[in-house]
């Protein structure tokens, strides 16, 4: 039957078999096959293409990392005062997730209860926070409202005491899942902006993360000696945040920062930096001033600054008063808002950042002539004995204009030393084109002038010279000349105090340098500081005779200004034009070093652009001569007279100062004027006797008391002491001996500083320790300080 | 009972007491010991932690692994008891069995119905809890494939209409066409596809008009109806998705699910961390780290994720490979079948679990948009398994009557 059945529909069945057949055979090659081709495409992107970037999304997620704090090291001067540290802070998280959460809708009966109950909350935790660090109510609201958000950073630096309310008021309201304290750490710099250029500051940059990092200075460059390594306790953990079971652990320890200490001095460079902005305010200087001091016979710098300067607690804030007024004038005019005082603002942040003494070239001007000399002497080309004419002005190449000498009117006949005393253009232009370029260009690199000098400091200038072609070529002779007085070419202020100091140490070239030693957290020390000499430049002897030539320069020379009585101070003034600059403006400044015979410490000094009191005019506001020898001089003088009494170098007395060392008032009362006198006289004082009598009954001043030697003492014989005050005289413009003569005559004494000439007419007192007008006790001693009142011109 | 003579027998008994296909059996029994493995793999962290709420696992890390081990012992042991039966009584039982499952189905909203996860999609009678949408998938396969094998044979002399009255001209003219005959499908896949909606159960859906499309496709129903099915399925899928905003956030997270990592793509980025960390070999077997409470579903529709975090491309590879050649074994098993029926039964298993392969392995790697669709022998789920065993168990029945090649 079913044989028949087939015959009947043969054909359909036949038909239909087929289309089966082939329909089948389209579903086995499409289910069997072709779909399962995306889906082994798209594994390979995950696991072969894209694998790395899943397997860290993976570790991210199973891993546990966390951090161990490692304490950064602290930056100590070379005396040990601690310049820079750290210490534990809080951040201050609210919680705003947390503050909704805490009120419960079913604890209240009705909606209007509830949002009451949740306002009030907020508004007491808000209203605390305001009023007791006054922190932006606005702004808290609008966090605490975000209810999504449960970590808000309130404060990042919260100290110990505030801290300590934060968690009282925790405490007494049961926020502690609400507001809640993570400990964090600060950066503390004791002295503020002392030394802020040399130590930097710490911030956050892209890669730092939560993290600060040393921004500049020596916090940039030790980062990593000093940030120490922090400690990591990795687990891996479940999608709940517990430990897998088949978990691994790893450990790895936190390395505490190591302790640095530097060469700088805190003492010094808070004599420096005074220096520095008294200078400014007195000669009304326009950009500001630099200063380095360094150990000329190891390159280690005791201090280092520049003006306008920050505090690295709070290193973007605008400390310099100049710069706030600028900024004031530009928000009271364009408001605060305005891009033109984001851009001044901006501007104002990055000078006060700016590290002048590394990173600014300038011209030298004069203070250059010394290493001019020094290669001379060297090299043969002349010698202590030659001499030199000065017309006033000298034609460098024929048919140019001649090159002035600053004294137009020429220094006539000179030996070598009048002429650095001088600081004669012309005998330098002279010294300079017998020398040729070959030997100034080979001395320019042995001086480290035309390379980075290695101090330990990021953001070292570069220095701007001529190609060397140009200066050895047929046109090059010009500033040969030129620069043999340190004019045209540029160096940043340490090559240019490390070149000075191998001119003075005997000729090595050593490596400035700031960090002394680093000692890990346990005590070792992991790095010592050796001196580290680059080349010997010039002879031993050479150094001796140019530091001759430099004691004579204060002595005698432009740089008279400088020296101070008991102390053999040796150095050069320079006035330096600004040549790439509009108008006027010139850098004076002043290298100078102590003791002569043997340099403890080398001094470079700087304002740039003093105010002219009028324009052309050569006189500061103040009646001061513009020039290194007139304006800085003096001020370095004294800079280097502190730092020498500082550092305890004994003071020593030339034939030609007066003023001799302090003594003792030895006790006389009672004694015969006659073994009286003996005794004063021995001691080196004079004696002046009021009243009539043999025996003394009165001495001024009182046993004991410390005057200069050499003053005139009072004796009273029957008769008492005076006691009522005086008015201390205004000596400002007098002579060393006149200002003497008239306060011995009222009962005071004098302590003469700086140029104490008594013989010479144009040394004039300049400014006194106790002002005109104060009403003292008798007896007091008034210190005075005594300038010439030449105007040297030091160009 | 005493085993008859094959003398006795009459031909179709004898036919149904040939040899089953082994490399089918192979296939199935392979998958299904691998799927056990992987289920303790990716299941005992859950477990231990006892996760779900809805099933107290008393910290016993093995719970899910020891159930799933009871099922799939069941389950084979259905399978052969399946295969035993001569598939030809199928043909009777189909409409009970989709008639059951329809009731079933009903149930799911009645007490005996059984909630998880925040849909009510199961029922518990006499203690075994399953979804009667699995029955109801094998049902229209039954039905259909009963039905669409006797469609040769009533091929008689075409109905006359009579053309005088306007249904007649219009019913002649949807009979040329093929029309009349697909009403009964049309009208029991409307039935179940409207139950199976109240139960918003979109991925039984589209498995059940899947499986009755490749019954219909296979049986030789003209190919402009699978156009137009497939035309209006676009048509509507088009809609669903452009105009519903629940379809229109699944596209969203399909597309990037890093626009809500911590919401919505939470589970695809999880899943695609587990895959794609699995790297070329793996993490190795019970060694994967994303079982650990990161991946949802991680022992269920996700294990295969699990799988490839732990034996790499190539192990995935491998069970694909095994999966392929399941289907394309069924399939000529299909070619082969002794009747209609047979191959349409065949095909419409085959493709049910070729496409559950695909949705759950493409929803899983992100070639296709979220649903939640399980994986054959390796989802966790006892009664799925038990099912899906039946199912192979079907298919091996058909391949008993093959005839075997002749010898020549």
């Amino acid at each position: 039957m079913q044989v028949q059945k087939h015959k009947v529909h043969r054909g359909d069945h036949g038909r239909s078999n087929r289309s089966l057949f082939r329909r089948t055979i389209f579903l086995m090659v499409t289910l069997g096959v072709a779909i399962f081709l995306p889906l082994i495409a798209q594994l390979y992107k995950l696991q072969i293409t894209e694998h790395t970037y899943w397997s860290e999304r993976a570790a991210n997620q199973q891993r546990n990392d966390v951090s161990v704090s490692a304490s950064r090291g602290t930056i100590y001067d070379r005396e040990g005062r601690t310049l820079a540290m750290s210490a534990t802070v809080y951040k201050l998280i609210l919680s705003p997730r947390g503050v909704y959460g805490s009120v419960k809708e079913e604890d209240y009966k009705t909606e209007s209860e509830y949002r009451q109950a949740l306002r009030d909350k907020r508004e007491m935790i808000v209203d605390w926070l305001a009023d007791t660090f006054d922190y932006d109510e606005e702004w808290l609201w609008a966090r605490m409202e975000n209810t999504n958000n449960a970590y808000v950073e309130v404060a990042t630096e919260l100290e110990e005491e505030d801290a300590e309310k934060v968690r009282e008021f925790v405490q007494k309201n049961k926020l502690s899942e609400q507001l809640y304290l993570t400990p964090n750490s600060k950066r503390y710099y004791p002295y503020s902006s002392v030394a802020s250029h040399v130590l930097g500051y710490m911030s956050k940059n892209e890669n730092s993360g939560d993290n600060k990092v040393g921004a500049m200075g020596i916090e940039a460059l030790y980062e990593d000696a000093l940030s120490g390594e922090l400690g990591r306790v990795v687990t891996s953990k479940n999608g709940y945040g517990m430990e897998m079971i088949s978990g691994y652990e790893m450990y790895f320890d936190a390395q505490d920062g190591c302790d640095l200490t530097l060469t700088l001095d805190e003492r010094i460079q808070a004599m420096l930096e005074q220096t520095m902005e008294k200078g400014i305010a007195t000669y009304d200087v326009k950009n500001g001033a630099f200063g380095i001091v360094m150990e000329p016979k190891t390159g280690a710098i005791l201090a280092m600054a520049s003006t306008p300067d920050f505090d690295p607690n709070h290193y973007a804030a605008i400390i310099n008063e100049d710069l706030q007024a600028e900024l004031d004038a530009i928000a009271a005019e364009k408001g605060e808002d305005s891009d033109e005082y984001k851009a001044a603002r901006k501007e104002a942040r990055d000078k006060q950042w700016r590290n002048r003494a590394l990173a600014d070239a300038y011209e030298p001007g004069s203070v250059f002539k010394p290493i001019t000399v020094a290669m001379a002497l060297e090299e043969g080309y002349v010698t202590l004995s030659d001499h030199f004419y000065c017309g006033g002005s000298k034609v460098v190449v024929p048919g140019t204009n001649p090159v002035h000498c600053h004294k137009h009117s020429g220094h006539g006949d000179q030996t070598l030393t009048e002429a650095v005393e001088n600081s004669c253009n012309v005998a330098l232009m002279d010294i300079g084109l017998k020398m040729g370029p070959e030997v100034m260009w080979k001395y320019f690199n042995d001086f480290g002038l035309r390379s980075s000098t290695g101090i330990d400091l990021v953001g070292e200038g570069t220095q701007v010279f001529w190609a060397e072609e140009l200066f050895k070529g047929p046109t090059g002779t010009m500033s040969v000349a030129i620069s043999s007085f340190g004019q045209t070419m540029k160096v940043t202020p340490i090559q240019m105090i490390t070149a000075f100091a191998a001119v003075i140490n005997g000729g090595h070239l050593l490596e400035p340098y700031l960090v002394q030693s680093i000692t890990d957290s346990d005590g070792g020390t992991v790095y010592y500081h050796e001196t580290s000499e680059v080349r010997q430049v010039i002879s031993e002897a050479t150094s001796d005779t140019v530091r001759s030539i430099l004691e004579s320069v204060v002595a005698n020379g432009s740089g008279h200004n400088a020296s101070m009585a008991g102390y053999r101070i040796g150095g050069k003034t320079g006035t330096s034009e600004k040549r790439d600059e509009e108008g006027d403006d010139v850098i004076c400044s002043f290298m100078g070093f102590a003791p002569a015979d043997d340099p403890q410490v080398l001094v470079l000094l700087a304002y740039d652009s003093p105010r002219r009191s009028a324009p052309g005019s050569n006189y500061t506001a103040s009646g001061t001569y513009i020039s290194g020898g007139n304006i800085t001089a003096p001020m370095a003088g004294s800079l280097i007279a502190s730092i020498l009494d500082y550092m305890g170098v004994e003071k020593q007395y030339s034939e030609g100062e007066l003023a001799g060392e302090d003594t003792a008032m030895p006790r006389v009362i009672g004694s015969e004027l006659t073994v009286a006198k003996g005794a004063l006289q021995n001691s080196g004082f004079n004696v002046r006797t009021v009243g009539t009598g043999s025996i003394v009954t009165g001495q001024l001043p009182s046993p004991g008391v410390s005057i200069p030697g050499g003053s005139t003492v009072v004796l009273y014989l029957d008769e008492t002491v005076p006691e009522e005050q005086v008015e201390v005289p205004s000596l400002t413009g007098i002579s060393p001996t006149k200002s003497k003569e008239i306060l011995e005559g009222m009962g005071l004494f004098l302590r003469a500083t700086g140029v104490a000439d008594y013989n010479d007419p144009s040394v004039i007192a300049s400014e006194q320790s106790i002002d005109g007008g104060t009403l003292v006790s008798p007896g007091t001693v008034v210190e005075v300080r005594f300038v010439s009142s030449i105007n040297y011109g030091d160009q | 009972m005493a085993r008859k003579a094959k003398r006795d027998l009459t031909i179709e008994q004898q036919l149904a007491r040939g040899p089953i296909d082994l490399p089918f059996l192979a296939l199935v029994l392979l998958l299904a010991a691998v799927g056990l493995i992987m289920v303790l793999s990716a299941s005992y962290v859950s477990a231990m932690y006892n996760l779900d709420p809805a099933i107290n696992t008393e910290g016993d890390p093995m719970y899910y692994f020891k159930r799933q081990f009871v099922f799939a012992v069941m389950g084979v042991a259905a399978m052969f008891v399946i295969s035993k039966i001569d598939y030809q009584h199928f043909r009777w039982m189909s409409i009970f069995v989709l008639a059951a499952s329809v009731v079933l189905m009903l149930l799911v909203f009645t007490p005996l119905g059984r909630s998880g996860g925040g849909v009510r999609r199961w029922v518990n009678i006499f203690g075994i809890r399953f979804q009667p949408s699995e029955i109801a998938k094998i049902g229209v396969i039954l039905y259909f494939s009963a039905r669409l094998s006797k469609r040769n044979s009533q091929l008689g002399p075409p109905k006359k209409w009579n053309r005088r009255t306007l249904v007649g001209r219009w019913g002649e003219k949807l009979d040329r066409v093929g029309f009349l005959e697909l009403v009964p499908y049309g009208v029991c896949l409307v039935v179940v596809l409207g139950v199976i909606a109240l139960q918003k159960h979109m991925s039984a859906m589209i498995l059940v008009i899947v499986a009755a499309a490749s019954v219909l496709f296979a049986s030789g129903i003209r190919l402009y109806w699978f156009f137009a099915g497939g035309g209006l399925a676009a048509a509507a899928l088009w809609f669903i998705i452009t105009q519903t905003d629940y379809m229109k956030a699944r596209i969203e997270i399909w597309r990037d699910p890093f626009v809500d990592p911590r919401g919505d793509g939470f589970q695809p980025i999880q899943g695609r961390i587990a895959i794609g960390s699995g790297g070329l070999l793996g993490v190795g077997l019970g060694n994967s780290r994303q079982k650990y409470l990161f991946l949802p579903e991680e022992h269920n529709d996700y294990i295969f994720a699990i799988v490839c975090e732990e034996m790499g491309m190539v192990g995935a590879c491998v069970i694909i490979a095994l999966f392929s050649l399941l289907i394309i074994r069924g399939y000529w098993l299909a070619i082969h079948a002794r009747d209609r029926f047979g191959t349409l039964l065949v095909v419409g298993i085959t493709t049910l679990t070729g496409m559950q392969v695909f949705f759950n392995i493409g929803v899983v790697t992100g070639v296709l948009p979220p649903t939640g669709i399980s994986l054959p022998f390796f989802s966790y789920g006892g009664t799925a398994l038990m099912i899906q065993l039946a199912e192979m168990g079907m298919v091996l029945s058909v391949s008993r009557q093959i005839a075997a090649p002749k010898a020549e």
